[in-house]
């Protein structure tokens, strides 16, 4: 099966494909405005949006690089899997109940007003699209691999195929077509991922026969850092290195542009915070289906997988991931391993279903990012700093060209991949949070925030943090590593992950302290922005 | 001004929903720290995926709108009384 394709995977994934024609369409008929393209109309109920926020939260960094670094570093990377989850409701209350109170329309507008300065548009503007190129790489990278799961073809002509079927989709919709899309793409992505998990499961005789199927195909997969030193990877064999997994994405949820925006898309508070419990639950559901689907892909592509059955059953996971990655001619071929999980069930439907879940995914997250993106260029930068009556008088004309613009930007990215998807994902993060957290959460929750505090945090961690991932990974030879191992300990793997656990603390600290040393904001805003948007959350 | 003196709080559910969190997290931790609990056979699977990934983000969330919505509704109802 993994040379041929198959009529079955092509239909479902068809099915799939006009279903997202034929709501965008609709949704394109309703689409009559600025406001629609930008925050739907602040019109979406508490189910779509808490789906649409699933769905463009949850990347192929989730769909495929959770059960690739499952794959590759074992049980103890399921309690970032925890963290992730449990960061969405702790956002219910710390920014989004706030923040739709607030209703501004572009997630700059946040900042400009709470810290007072205009400019702080285009600083905020430089750290989303780097996020912005990360994570719409990703999603190429994704939908290609995906593609070529369906289609059997080479990753570029996949690539180039997947990144037309998304600019069309991201160009066409805006927010309002992007949030029903996004609602439909959630339940196909989370259904495909529990179908697939279900048949493991049940192929394997249930959670006992998980547990010794994982411990068959590497005996130290179940093993934390206290099993030391037969831990089952050096990337999460320490504790420091498991907890800092675990607040690496933690608190992505109530900060990452791309969720934040979708707090502003709700009819209401009540709906806001109940969007969230829906998007827990499907969310949980998924998540629980990768981990188990993650933890079981070594033995399901070494028993099953067809490339591995025609060896003779006598082929390790990896080199089959090898032998495909020659194949088809994909750079981060580790990504490809839940795929391959799949395909080893032998089941066309069950595979079709999870293409289609997997292209859903990928749209998505593109589509969440362009919006986005085009919001901060076309209206922020463009129409409220540059006052550009053009941009002004054709905002959807002008959000398209910068959506275009980026996706052709990622596409050239995607096709050699830097890193694994995941890691694209949690560089996005860690440079993201540690720069603009703070400024979100303590100019809502904290009197003395300053607009100077605001300025610096944003320069200082927006460079620290990209610096040292590069570092990492450029000189030391993987991002996972302290930038600085080599000349403090004179060893590369001295510490592991700490990128998060120093980046996100320095980046409070060093906002507080800032407040603390400059001139305390106007009474009149602290009270606009601390005590109204706060109060009664 | 630092801390204290009419500064915003979040309500005590969150505080609750937040000690289940990282209590979880702490607690799975040091049983797996101490007594090994990830050796014992598909207890991980209850406790970091059923438990931790599933039903305890989805029983925060729902303590997250159920208390906020109660409370809005006393408030609307004293409103009401008031007037």
């Amino acid at each position: 099966m993994a040379g041929s394709v198959d009529p079955i995977v092509i239909i479902i994934v068809a099915i799939y494909l006009i279903a997202v024609v034929v709501i965008g369409y609709y949704s394109r008929v309703r689409l009559k405005s600025a406001m629609d393209y930008y925050v739907a109309g602040r019109r979406l109920g508490s189910i779509v949006n808490g789906l649409a926020l699933e769905s463009t939260y949850l990347s192929p960094a989730s769909m495929l690089g959770l059960p690739a670094f499952i794959f590759l570093l074992g049980y103890p990377f399921w309690w970032a899997m925890v963290a992730i989850i449990c960061g969405m409701p702790l956002a219910t209350l710390l920014t989004a109940s706030a923040l739709r109170k607030y209703a501004p329309v572009s997630f700059a507008d946040y900042y400009a007003d709470r810290y007072g300065d205009e400019r702080l548009r285009w600083w905020i503007g430089i750290i989303v699209i780097v996020g912005t190129i990360l994570y719409i790489t990703l999603s190429l990278v994704g939908m290609a691999l995906f593609m070529v799961a369906i289609l059997k073809m080479p990753y570029f002509i996949a690539l180039v195929i997947g990144t037309i079927i998304t600019m069309f989709y991201v160009v066409y919709g805006g927010m309002i077509a992007t949030s029903w899309n996004a609602a439909m793409q959630a339940l196909v992505m989370s259904f495909a991922a529990i179908i697939a998990a279900i048949a493991i499961v049940w192929q394997l005789g249930g959670l006992e026969g998980v547990y010794i199927a994982a411990e068959k195909s590497y005996a130290r997969i179940w093993n934390s850092p206290a099993n030391a030193p037969e831990v089952s990877h050096i990337f999460t064999g320490t504790w420091i290195g498991v907890i800092g997994w675990y607040f690496v994405w933690h608190l992505g949820f109530a900060t990452m542009p791309y969720t934040v925006v979708r707090f502003f898309t709700v009819m209401d508070i009540k709906t806001a915070r109940r969007s969230i419990f829906w998007c827990a639950l499907i969310a949980g559901a998924f998540y629980v289906s990768l981990q188990l689907i993650g933890i079981t892909a070594k033995y399901m592509i070494e028993k099953s997988h067809p490339i591995a059955v025609a060896a003779g059953g006598n082929m390790s996971a990896t080199a089959v991931l090898a032998s495909i990655q020659r194949t088809y001619g994909i750079g981060t071929v580790t990504d490809y391993s839940m795929i391959a999980a799949v395909e080893a069930l032998g089941n066309p439907v069950i595979l079709g279903i999870l293409c289609a879940g997997g292209l859903a995914i990928a749209m998505s997250t593109a589509a969440g990012w362009a919006v986005v993106v085009n919001t901060v260029i076309a209206r922020d930068w463009m129409v409220k700093l540059l006052k550009s009556k053009k941009a002004e008088e054709k905002p959807i004309l002008y959000g398209r060209i910068v959506a275009f613009i980026f996706l052709l930007i990622s596409f050239i990215i995607a096709i050699q991949p830097p890193a694994l998807v995941l890691d694209l994902s949690g560089w996005a993060f860690i440079v993201i949070i540690c720069s603009i957290g703070p400024g979100l959460i303590l100019g809502l929750w904290w009197k003395r925030a300053t607009k100077a505090a605001m300025w610096f945090t944003a320069i200082v961690m927006f460079v620290v943090s990209m610096i040292a991932w590069m570092r990492a990974y450029f000189i030391l030879g993987h991002h996972a590593r302290f930038f600085l191992n080599d000349i403090i300990f004179g060893n590369p793997n001295a510490l592991i992950t700490p990128h998060q656990i120093w980046t996100v603390p320095l980046g409070f600290i060093l906002f507080i302290i800032v407040s603390l040393l400059t001139k305390p904001p106007e009474e009149e805003r602290v009270q606009k922005y601390c005590v109204e948007l706060t109060k009664e959350v | 001004m630092i801390i204290g003196d009419g500064m915003p709080w979040p309500p005590k559910v969150f505080w609750v929903g937040l000690l289940l969190i990282y209590g979880t997290a702490v607690l799975g931790w040091l049983m797996e720290a101490t007594i090994r609990m990830n050796k014992i056979p598909t207890a991980a699977i209850w406790y970091t995926a059923i438990w931790g990934t599933f039903l305890l983000p989805v029983i925060v969330s729902v303590l997250y709108f159920y208390f906020p919505e109660k409370a809005d509704e006393k408030r609307a109802k004293e409103k009401k009384e008031v007037k």
